[in-house]
């Protein structure tokens, strides 16, 4: 599950000015100085407590966070995804400054949250929702765009490695399924010996 | 541990909530107490809606917000003195030509109507209702009342033709940084559902508010247009009034079509029921088909988008705003209705949907 959540797009370098922190981040990082300036302009710098929830699994998304500082930990409380009993947390994944999460709802109608987001630490979230991505594409359409083809490619890439991933774990079920072909041979062969020396 | 958090979150998002409404509130409180603050709002609130597209056309074009923001504002002021140089000698003449002949209308009005009188003499008699003479009374009333509250109502319209573009520009200019600042108070658990709300509620007042003015545009051109082919007299003045009062729901159109049809009825000579009856039809026909346009191609293809309200909901809604504001709560009754239906959706949808 965690390469749902983790992120792919992950940087050695960790600063909490917004700048650049928007300029190391693959959704932004094609934008010019002035586009840069203009998108910093339309964002929301939120705090959270230690232990503080940003959002809950099943709330509707409007848009993603780009962590600043502090520790984000992404859970799941799906009995039907994962057959756990329900209210139990299943903890998928830790995010740090530079990470980015959410960022489906940008392009989802009244999408809902698939996991919560906690606060670990005392953090800062950059957030960029649905309503600011509209106003780049009306007020500057070019950067509107360079934003989302880029997002385009992060949910693309997300898609490739849960395909991947789905791929393995029907594999590993098929082989649950059926024993190898060398085990079925043997137990045939013993069978027959068996019976051969039965008779 | 965790209980001690989340009480101290509970309180932290109490007091944040808190000074949210204060601030709406005492915002509203300002608006409805301080004389022509609220009209002045309102309407720089329309024009803020109607000027946007063309600043964001301007944006997009590269010009900074200021400048984007400048053109419309000074092409507007360009127009206001080209129309005053043009399109105003032409009313001013509609005007004197109406003022000359408003006695006389007067009398004619007065005729018509004791002779209507006269000839359900019996029907009145029967309620002992001197309808001339009510009319008449209420009229002299009017007017007095009118003259002595003109100095009142001329600098008031003053203050608001001063602080409706003021307000209008900051709107522009500013709005959206004073809506962030307003956002960067809401609480943590309540902030996406508030950014959507406040982004949803700004989408659709813009597209109600230029929808309506669509409409009352070209009402007002078809009415124009069609009178003046007619050769009616005050074609521009009629239209005019067609077009503003297009802006009040259901009544509206009724209300602008009035003084057409009185002009109509009492302008016609000694009241030879033949050509008056064709001027009638011609005069009713032209409205009839201003409306028509706007029933068949504006009303269902761009204002039913936008307002998502049941027709009998709209008719009480209307109810409701004429009782409060009168001719202003009438015209601003359905976007309130409309957005107050958002606001709970969202919120249902909120506490139900995210347990």
């Amino acid at each position: 599950m965690n390469y749902l959540w983790d992120n792919l797009f992950r940087r050695g370098k960790k600063d909490d000015d917004t700048r650049t922190i928007l300029r190391e981040n693959i959704l932004f990082q094609d934008l010019g100085e002035r586009e840069l300036r203009f998108v910093e302009s339309l964002l929301h710098v939120r705090r959270y407590h230690a232990g503080e929830p940003i959002f809950r699994q099943n709330e509707t998304g409007v848009g993603m966070y780009l962590i600043a500082k502090g520790r984000i930990e992404i859970f799941v409380n799906d009995p039907n995804v994962l057959g756990e009993e329900e209210g139990r947390e299943i903890f998928i994944t830790q995010l740090v400054p530079g990470d980015f999460f959410g960022e489906l709802a940008l392009v989802e109608d009244n999408g809902r949250r698939t996991a919560s987001a906690l606060a670990r630490d005392e953090s800062v979230l950059i957030g960029f929702f649905k309503p600011d991505l509209n106003e780049v594409l009306a007020r500057s359409p070019e950067a509107g765009i360079k934003i989302t083809l880029r997002l385009a490619e992060v949910l693309g890439k997300r898609l490739k490695e849960t395909t991947e991933k789905v791929s393995e774990l029907r594999r590993a079920i098929k082989d649950l399924r059926s024993p190898p072909a060398s085990d079925s041979a043997l137990n045939a062969n013993s069978a027959n010996s068996s019976s051969t020396n039965g008779s | 541990m965790e209980a001690k958090l989340r009480a101290s979150l509970r309180r932290e998002n109490r007091i944040k909530l808190f000074a949210v409404l204060v601030i709406l509130l005492g915002s509203a409180v300002i608006l409805f107490a301080v004389d022509n603050l609220l009209i002045s709002f309102v309407l720089a609130f329309v024009f803020n809606y109607l000027l946007a597209p063309i600043v964001d056309f301007l944006e997009r074009r590269k010009f900074p917000r200021q400048t984007a923001i400048l053109i419309p504002f000074f092409s507007m002021a360009i127009v206001i003195i080209f129309g005053i140089y043009k399109v105003l000698p032409l009313m001013t003449q509609q005007l004197t030509l109406l003022d000359s002949q408003l006695p006389k209308y007067q009398i004619d009005l007065m005729n018509l109507v004791s002779g209507t009188e006269q000839r359900f003499k019996g029907f009145f008699k029967l309620y002992n209702i001197n309808f001339s003479q009510t009319i008449n009374d209420w009229l002299m009333v009017k007017s007095s009342q009118l003259s002595s509250a003109l100095p009142a109502i001329v600098s008031g319209s003053l203050t608001v033709l001063i602080l409706t573009p003021f307000f209008a520009f900051f709107m522009l200019q500013d709005g959206r940084r004073l809506t962030r600042t307003l956002m960067s108070i809401v609480p943590n658990s309540l902030f996406e559902i508030a950014l959507d709300l406040q982004y949803q509620l700004n989408e659709q007042m813009g597209g109600f508010i230029r929808a309506r003015f669509l409409e009352a545009a070209i009402v007002g051109a078809v009415v124009w247009i069609g009178l003046q082919m007619a050769g009616f007299p005050y074609a521009g003045l009629l239209g005019l009034f067609a077009g503003l009062t297009n802006l009040i729901p259901y009544l509206g159109p009724l209300i602008g079509a009035v003084p057409a049809i009185l002009i109509a009825l009492i302008s016609e000579d000694g009241m030879v029921a033949s050509t008056m009856g064709l001027n009638l039809v011609v005069i009713t026909s032209i409205y009839f088909f201003a409306q028509l346009i706007d029933i068949v191609f504006i009303i269902p293809f761009v204002v039913a988008k936008i307002v998502n309200l049941h027709p009998v909901t709209v008719v009480i809604v209307i109810i409701i705003g004429s009782q409060v504001m009168g001719i202003l709560g009438m015209m601003i009754s359905i976007p309130i209705a409309s957005a107050m239906k958002l606001v709970f959706q969202t919120f249902y949808r909120h506490l139900t949907e995210s347990r």
